[in-house]
């Protein structure tokens, strides 16, 4: 839990027709991170063209899918083997037909809707035209002198298809607008009626066919449009049983396509890591957990029999940039994980922050929001939106507990301090014990942080940095020093000698070091060390001095509440309960709000940043199905 | 923001190239060419110069264009920093045109996908989703559901009438630069003058060479090839656009421009010839802007333009080297280029 996982890396080799088997299989196995792999001895990637295929397959199976629809859950039979190469390409062609045949349909259906918009416009159209007071009859002539066309085109396009028009003595009249089309009659000679129809083809142009009976008897015209509905609703039922005789028709082959698609897929993902092989052969690397290197050994032996090659090999010290972090995490903490990842991934033998970092930000939450009234608020807001949220609720939950904690601790409910006595003390009474209390905090913390980096800096192979740097154990005397000294100074201790001359040589030993491991000239030199070791002292003093903070929000949850009491207590009954009741409102979401920004900032500045790289690589398994 | 613009811009402004430079280039042994390259401020050129690969090199040049674009719209906002994320948007509208050429051929996705130009953080489209449309009508359709809806919907309904992928191409690249153009519109009441001339050069250069394009290598009648024109009011507004569009060869067009551009493209012998001459004039305004006091917008895309006209002749170099063409040949087509960038 405060560190990853040991991993091994391993480098399997197997004849190139099984990659897509022992991709597979490692899918199965569940817990192989697949790794760039690039040795110069197999320099060809045989796994390119298989995975174009593949993404061929999936897009097709997938809008086919999502198209036909309907298709029951997916089950994976146990001994099922991955398709080949040759496989997918099958499978491409087939589905490339049933997409067409689908598409068609599909088409026929577009089509339909379409024309259901048309004859809705032209019902709307009807209206427009009946009142143009032309004879269209005589107006659509075919033979007559001027060439008309009434239809539709983008409306942001008339003025531009106007000028165009009239340079070939056409004109144009918009007499609707619906949506973006402008409905529009163009007359012109007929002579240049081609110039005319080129253009328009080029405008998007879409020309309304006016029925015969719309030239003449607007009854007669509804009378048709009437009919022509109903021809198209018959044309509907008629292509949504054609739609389902497909579906009918290619359900099973589609099932048979997703269950290909699936097995296909995890040689397709490493494919992007990197697969590579030569002639028969072919390579995949990446990582798996140190504990499960015989299960591994045994499911390939189970699968291949021998037709295989295993290479497995611990990382180095100076390859742990490489290695992926695995993490395993119970399942109350996993809430906080995401918190933690969005500063960073832990680095593989990097101490792990989650676990302390869910107790230390729920405990500073709770001591800067601490009420009863208000963390049962939070708690069953959480609960509520539990379904909602999933388990980032739980994070809300434990927060409202522990607000609720420090309500009986502090002994305010909502606001109120006089309904329950306080266990411990009210921070408003007591303020100066608040902030030495979190400044103590601070100091702990720091100290905390301190010994994590210098842990971490050891384990990461820089010995020196662990020893020796500000953020190691020499920072580390030099603030016990320093911090001895002031509570000396403060008259808290009576250790102020040796707590001076403890800060003095860890600052010394800082000064030193920084001195050795600047390569510069000697001007450079001092001015590098002398500016980063007082950096160091001045960084220390600021960073705890931050966590004043806690006491100060602290006070402030109590002061808050006080100007709401003010406020409520210059109104009558009903004012001053809903004066109450918003007021508290504003409190748990404002100030709730800030207080959760500020617990996370003091974790991530006061904190992380001391000892936590965060810029690992995070574990990533092949999986059978559902992965990216 | 505009003093630091006008600080990255003079900065940058030493990246261009002398006629010396490509005569350097052009003389220099293959082992120096990738340090000439990154010492002439190309380290994305430089970086890939082994491979050799004509499609990398166009990726190159663009990636070049898009880190230099990236730093200078980071102080930029409003109309300006929407102005300059546009004009990078023409490298898409590129991708948009070989998606649907690969689908009209029926290209295998893969080997589309390999085709395109690599946007970066500039990059809106989804071209895995894309490439794996089955046909034009079903990449048109997801088209219009993305960024470029505005430009695509217009290019569709066109094709779907005409089934022509010249109309295609024409509708798309007209609705890119109207779009270019009614962004430009706010930042030349701003930037005033400087920008406006930049935006006059580009846009009356691109109507005029595709008036004698359309109208006289695909024969099409003056009517269609005004449709198809960029809307202007610039030296050529759309009055004089009709009347040029109506005439029967392009010497009469050339005589009826404005005496400005008439002069520019005096005896030019050919369209090529008309483009290179106008580029050369955009090319000078554009040196006029750069160096001038104008605001900061104007001379970052003054800069731009020119960059890319460096950029243009490079490809050319590099180009004319890997087919070993002899350096008088090269000197001719690169000075004389006649394609543009995207």
């Amino acid at each position: 839990m405060f560190r990853a996982e040991p991993l091994v890396r391993i480098r399997l080799l197997m004849l190139a027709s099984e990659a897509p088997d022992a991709a597979l299989e490692l899918a199965r196995f569940g817990i192989f991170s697949p790794a760039q792999y690039a040795p110069p001895a197999l320099s060809e990637s045989p796994a390119e063209p298989y995975r174009d295929a593949w993404l061929e397959a999936e897009s097709r199976t997938s809008k086919l899918v999502e198209r036909c629809g309907g298709l029951g859950e997916l089950t994976i039979p146990e001994g099922a083997a991955a398709p080949t190469l040759a496989d997918l390409n099958e499978l491409n062609d087939w589905l490339k037909g049933v997409w067409q045949a689908c598409l068609s349909a599909h088409e026929g259906e577009a089509r339909i809707q379409e024309e259901v918009r048309h004859l809705d416009a032209l019902e709307e159209t009807l209206g427009k035209l009946e009142r143009l007071n032309v004879d269209l009859a005589q107006l659509l002539r075919a033979d007559g002198l001027l060439a008309v066309n009434i239809g539709s085109l983008p409306s942001a396009s008339v003025k531009r298809v106007g000028e165009a028009l009239a340079m070939t003595g056409s004109l144009v009249s918009t007499f609707d607008h619906v949506g973006d089309q402008a409905y529009a009659v163009i007359a012109g000679p007929r002579e240049r009626h081609d110039e005319v129809r080129g253009l328009l083809s080029q405008a998007g142009w879409r020309e309304l066919p006016v029925p015969p009976e719309l030239r003449t008897h607007p009854k007669e015209a509804r009378a048709w449009l009437a009919d022509e509905r109903k021809r198209v609703e018959e044309l509907n039922v008629r292509e949504c049983a054609a739609m389902d005789t497909l579906r009918g028709k290619y359900r099973s082959g589609l099932e048979e396509a997703r269950l290909r698609v699936t097995l296909g897929r995890p040689l397709a993902e490493a494919a992007t890591a990197g697969v590579r092989g030569r002639g028969g052969l072919a390579g995949l690397s990446g990582w798996v957990p140190r504990r499960r290197v015989d299960e591994l050994k045994s499911s390939l032996e189970g699968r291949f029999h021998g037709r295989y090659w295993l290479d497995i090999e611990i990382p180095k010290r100076e390859e742990a940039g490489q290695v992926p972090s695995l993490v395993r995490y119970p399942v109350w903490l996993k809430p906080f994980v995401p918190l933690v990842k969005s500063y960073g991934v832990p680095r593989y033998g990097e101490f792990d922050p989650t676990l302390p970092f869910a107790f230390t930000y729920l405990l500073l939450f709770g001591a800067m929001f601490g009420d009863i009234g208000h963390g049962a608020v939070i708690l069953l807001l959480s609960l509520g939106l539990f379904k909602k949220m999933g388990k980032g609720a739980w994070i809300g939950v434990a927060a409202g507990t522990v607000s609720m904690l420090f309500g009986l601790l502090y002994g305010s409910i909502f606001g109120y301090e006089d309904i329950i006595h306080p266990l411990w003390m009210s921070p408003l009474h007591h303020p100066t014990q608040m902030l030495t209390l979190a400044v103590s905090f601070g100091v702990g913390f720091i100290v905390l942080t301190l010994l994590v980096n210098a842990r971490n800096k050891y384990t990461a192979g820089h010995v020196e940095e662990a020893l020796f740097d500000s953020t190691g154990l020499a920072g580390l005397l030099f603030y016990l020093g320093a911090v001895g000294g002031v509570v000396s100074m403060a008259g808290g201790a009576d250790l102020a000698t040796p707590s001076w001359m403890l800060a003095g040589i860890g600052i010394t030993i800082v000064a030193l070091y920084k001195w050795i491991e600047t390569h510069a000239s000697i001007g450079e030199r001092v001015l590098v060390t002398s500016i980063e070791t007082l950096e160091t002292g001045i960084n220390l003093f600021a960073n705890t001095l931050s966590f004043m903070r806690v006491a100060a929000f602290s006070l402030n949850h109590v002061a808050l509440a006080l100007a709401v009491f003010t406020l409520a207590n210059g109104m009558g009954t009903a004012g001053h309960w809903l004066t109450i009741v918003l007021g508290n409102v504003v409190i748990i979401v404002l100030e709730g709000g800030i207080v959760a920004i500020q617990a996370l900032r003091l974790m991530y500045y006061e904190g992380f940043s001391r000892f936590f790289s965060g810029d690992g690589t995070e574990f990533v398994p092949l999986k059978l199905a559902g992965v990216k | 923001m505009s003093a630091y613009l006008n600080t990255r811009v003079s900065l940058y402004s030493g990246r261009l190239w002398q006629m010396a430079d490509f005569e350097a280039v052009l003389k220099i042994p293959d082992a120096e060419m990738a340090d000439a390259l990154g010492s002439r401020g190309l380290p994305q050129l430089a970086a890939g110069f082994d491979h050799r690969d004509q499609r990398s090199l166009e990726q190159r040049i663009i990636a070049e264009v898009l880190d230099e674009t990236k730093v200078l719209i980071r102080p930029l906002t409003g109309a300006a920093r929407s102005f300059l994320i546009y004009w990078t948007e023409r490298f898409e509208v590129s991708n948009v045109k070989t998606l649907l050429r690969g689908k009209m051929t029926g290209e295998r996705p893969a080997a589309l996908i390999n085709r395109l130009t690599p946007m970066g953080a500039f990059g809106r489209l989804d071209v895995q989703d894309l490439a794996h449309a089955e046909d034009v009508s079903e990449l048109l359709r997801r088209l219009e559901a993305g960024p470029y809806a505005g430009i695509v919907r217009h290019a569709r309904r066109a094709f779907e009438e005409s089934h022509d992928p010249f109309i295609l191409d024409a509708a798309l690249d007209r609705g890119y630069y109207e779009g270019l153009a009614h962004r430009a519109q706010p930042l030349e009441n701003e930037a005033g003058a400087a920008f406006r001339r930049l935006m006059g050069t580009l846009i009356d250069r691109i109507n005029l060479v595709w008036m004698l394009r359309y109208r006289f290598n695909y024969n099409l009648p003056p009517a269609q090839v005004y449709f198809l024109l960029v809307a202007s009011h610039y030296s050529l507004p759309s009055q004089r656009l009709r009347e040029l569009a109506s005439l029967g060869s392009p010497e009469a067009i050339l005589d009826g421009l404005p005496e400005q551009l008439r002069s520019v493209l005096r005896d030019a012998p050919d369209i090529p010839g008309v483009f290179a001459r106008m580029e050369n004039a955009a090319s000078e305004t554009a040196t006029k802007v750069l160096h001038s006091g104008a605001p900061a917008i104007a001379r970052a895309f003054a800069y731009l333009i020119l960059r890319e006209r460096d950029l243009r002749s490079v490809r050319a170099i590099l180009r004319g080297r890997a087919l070993d063409l002899p350096a008088d040949d090269i000197r001719v087509a690169m000075y004389q280029t006649t394609e543009g960038i995207a």
